[in-house]
């Protein structure tokens, strides 16, 4: 009787394409799974007919049979291959590009504004100079394992012990050698212990290590006042003190800290659904879930979208109505063999559902793990590029799935509103546009650029003026803007109400602690204008003044500096291993934190500073700061660009020949 | 005092030298391996360069036959 219950049943998600979701499937309701896709060839440069063919016959024309249209394409013959029919042209002459200036030149009707991003090229004799300097810290590395390994010196990494060192080994020695001989020899510039709020400016424990940073004791005194440029508070609501730290106080008296529960369970409070409510207005959808760690709401809740789900409910509701245990079920009379094993195949062994994601080349290691964790097949497109996304877009339309050709049951392409590391900014207009072409699904990550960008602070898609509507899934973190911590996934009621019930974080997380959901209403509010006060609007216009002053200062001072000109996360390109540990350590000297980054989050040359501008700094803080960047990066030769500053090198020739004018 | 000055160029210049060749990274007494074979090498290559520079010059003049 439990097995009538769970027929396959079709539930109408994102956008009214009907999904089967089957809990059990027969073999009958096995062929409603695969409804061939249509593919449409439109006419957009190439005066021909659009054309509506099956996926057989797609297959025919890609092995080069004789076909009208397929003549007028320039590499019918290739197997492969689809091309000419693109929406964003590969530009036509190839130039080695000096640097990679990436103005949308051909798509301009889709940007309401210049969308201006630069990734000035590594100069040649910087990377020479970095590869020679990895090379002789390399040399070193491997002369102090060494000596640590032939006891000549002290070994303060983990090791076996004596009596164990015949057993198989437990410590991979050779893959921690980055982290033993080059990220320990510049520790002390992260994991720095605050004693403060991490506003504009921060205090920080002072320590000294000993044995160069394999231990750190704290001195017992504290650097007070360090102007902080780490830490990711665009809109400055990291604060103790004002109307959000106020609200956060009554509610930890009114509810607590603790949660003690799971939102499935009896964690699921009222601040909870007035914190979605709030949420989904906020970002213009219909409905919306926040959960309590950011990192986790990527990992836990692309899972549930694509690829394998063990749907619990049914698995648990089966089993404890008629059978106690896996060996009762298989032992009982009732069924015939062949339906337990398509039945255990269907609930515990579930299929690959054959869903494909497209991820950018530099997404984030939570949507990475969320994506490899869900199973499906992951392709990646290099970053912001929209000829590779559209390229893997067509490619996997013409061909399906690997071996069977089938065609893919949905198509999720996995994008970020801001890149931190790059500071780049998606391109958004673009990748709708691909979406709606291709029927594809679009999960959008926020995590930096909700309430950083855009005239309301709603995002990257209020940057673009687009419709929210067009994002599947816009999912994003309370950390970074709102001074709190957790994540949303907002969208379609449907979608959010199926990720009420399957999504991991949900049944198994702890829900999110009641003062820091009353932080995340406090500011949203304050940001939306509903307080009644122009704070929000202040400090959007401030966070944006900021932003524009920094990164032109720092580009007229000849750093290389990536990214998008709009974008509040300004990395500064060091490139060489020494300089990471030179930069911080000056900075720090000069009373300045900064965030510092090397190998693995980045390429091995590029490493780089980054910087975060908040709307809490004032000028004169920016000022401050910019000076000391200025003397740092003379005295360490930090200003690679090769673009031509503007008359900054000329001195007083220049101011003569404008009197003269 | 030009002295001073001189000091101060010749510190700035040992400390870029110490930046790109990462020895900035290292402990002092792996900076003094370093230093010693790479001055033990140059030495060698400025003394090889000064007894066989004379031999070399005459012979690629001889070559091009300004000299017999």
């Amino acid at each position: 009787m439990g097995v009538v219950f769970l027929r396959a049943r079709a539930v109408t998600l994102l956008g009214g394409r009907q999904i089967r979701l089957p809990l059990i499937s027969f073999r009958t309701s096995r062929l409603t799974l695969y409804k061939p896709r249509t593919l449409i060839f439109v006419k957009f440069r190439v005066a021909s007919q659009s054309v509506k063919m099956t996926e057989s016959s797609a297959s025919k024309l890609l092995n080069g049979e004789a076909c009208q249209r397929a003549l007028r394409a320039k590499n019918a013959g290739k197997n492969g291959f689809v091309k000419n029919h693109c929406v964003f042209e590969h530009p036509r002459k190839y130039r080695r590009p000096a640097e990679k200036n990436q103005n949308a030149t051909s798509n301009s009707s889709l940007y309401k504004k210049p969308f201006s991003e630069s990734f000035e090229e590594t100069p040649l004799l910087v990377a020479v100079l970095t590869y020679m300097g990895y090379g002789i810290l390399t040399i070193f590395g491997y002369f102090r394992d060494f000596l640590r390994h032939w006891n000549i010196e002290k070994c303060h990494i983990a090791h076996e012990r004596e009596q164990q060192k015949d057993f198989v080994p437990l410590y991979q020695d050779f893959e921690n050698f980055y982290t033993r001989n080059l990220y320990m020899r510049i520790r002390d510039n992260w994991n720095r212990p605050i004693c403060s709020v991490p506003g504009a400016k921060v205090d920080l424990v002072e320590r000294v290590t000993h044995n160069y940073n394999w231990t750190f004791e704290h001195t017992g005194k504290v650097v007070k006042d360090v102007i902080n440029m780490g830490s990711y508070n665009y809109l400055g609501f990291a604060e103790n003190t004002g109307a959000c730290a106020g609200a956060a106080i009554e509610t930890t008296h009114t509810y607590g800290v603790g949660v003690a529960s799971t939102r499935c369970e009896i964690g699921n409070l009222d601040i909870h659904e007035e914190l979605e409510q709030l949420v989904a207005r906020f970002l213009g959808v219909e409905s919306s879930m926040a959960f309590g760690m950011g990192f986790a709401t990527n990992s836990m809740n692309i899972p549930a979208l694509t690829g394998k789900v063990r749907n619990l409910i049914p698995f648990l509701f089966l089993f404890c109505f008629r059978f106690l245990s896996v060996e009762e079920f298989w032992n009982s009379a009732c069924y015939s063999l062949k339906e337990k094993q398509l039945f255990l195949q269907r609930i515990i062994y579930k299929k690959k559902k054959g869903c494909l994601i497209l991820s950018d080349e530099l997404n984030h290691a939570s949507l990475v793990l969320g994506a490899r964790l869900s199973g499906s097949t992951i392709r990646v497109f290099k970053h912001n590029n929209m000829q590779s996304l559209e390229k893997l877009l067509r490619d996997a339309i013409a061909h399906g799935q690997p071996r069977t050709h089938r065609p893919w049951k949905k198509i999720l392409i996995v994008v970020e509103g801001i890149y931190s590391m790059e500071g780049s900014i998606v391109r958004l207009p673009e990748v709708v546009a691909l979406k709606k072409r291709y029927k594809a699904y679009l999960y959008l990550d926020e995590a930096h650029s909700i309430g950083a960008l855009g005239p309301n602070g709603r995002g990257v898609v209020d940057y673009f003026g687009l419709d929210p509507k067009d994002v599947d899934i816009m999912m994003g973190t309370f950390t970074k803007s709102f001074g709190a911590a957790g994540g949303y996934i907002g969208g379609r009621k449907e979608l959010i109400d199926y990720l009420r019930c399957h999504s991991h974080s949900a049944l198994y997380a702890t829900s999110m602690s009641p003062p820091v959901a009353q932080q995340i209403i406090s500011s949203m509010k304050i940001i939306m204008g509903e307080d009644g006060s122009t704070l929000g609007a202040d400090r959007l216009r401030q966070l944006s003044e900021n932003t524009t002053y920094f990164r032109r200062k720092l580009r007229e001072m000849g750093f290389i500096i990536y990214g998008n000109d709009d974008s509040p996360v300004v990395p500064l390109m060091l490139y060489m291993p020494a300089k990471i540990g030179a930069f911080g350590r000056e900075m720090l000297k000069r009373n300045i934190g900064t965030v510092v980054v090397g190998f693995p989050a980045t390429p091995i040359i590029e490493s780089r500073a980054r910087f975060c501008v908040s709307a809490a700094h004032t000028r004169e803080m920016l000022d401050t700061a910019l000076e000391a960047i200025s003397e740092v990066g003379d005295l360490l030769q930090l200003k690679y660009s090769r673009r031509g500053r503007p008359l900054s090198s000329l001195g007083w020739s220049s101011e003569e020949s404008l009197l003269q004018d | 005092m030009p002295l001073g000055d001189c000091w101060k160029h010749l510190s700035w210049f040992y400390y870029q030298y110490l930046l790109v060749t990462a020895l900035y990274m290292l402990e002092p007494w792996e900076r003094t391996v370093f230093n010693s074979l790479l001055i033990s090498v140059l030495g060698m290559a400025v003394y090889t360069g000064y007894v066989f520079m004379p031999q070399h010059i005459m012979a690629i003049l001889h070559y091009f036959e300004v000299v017999q």
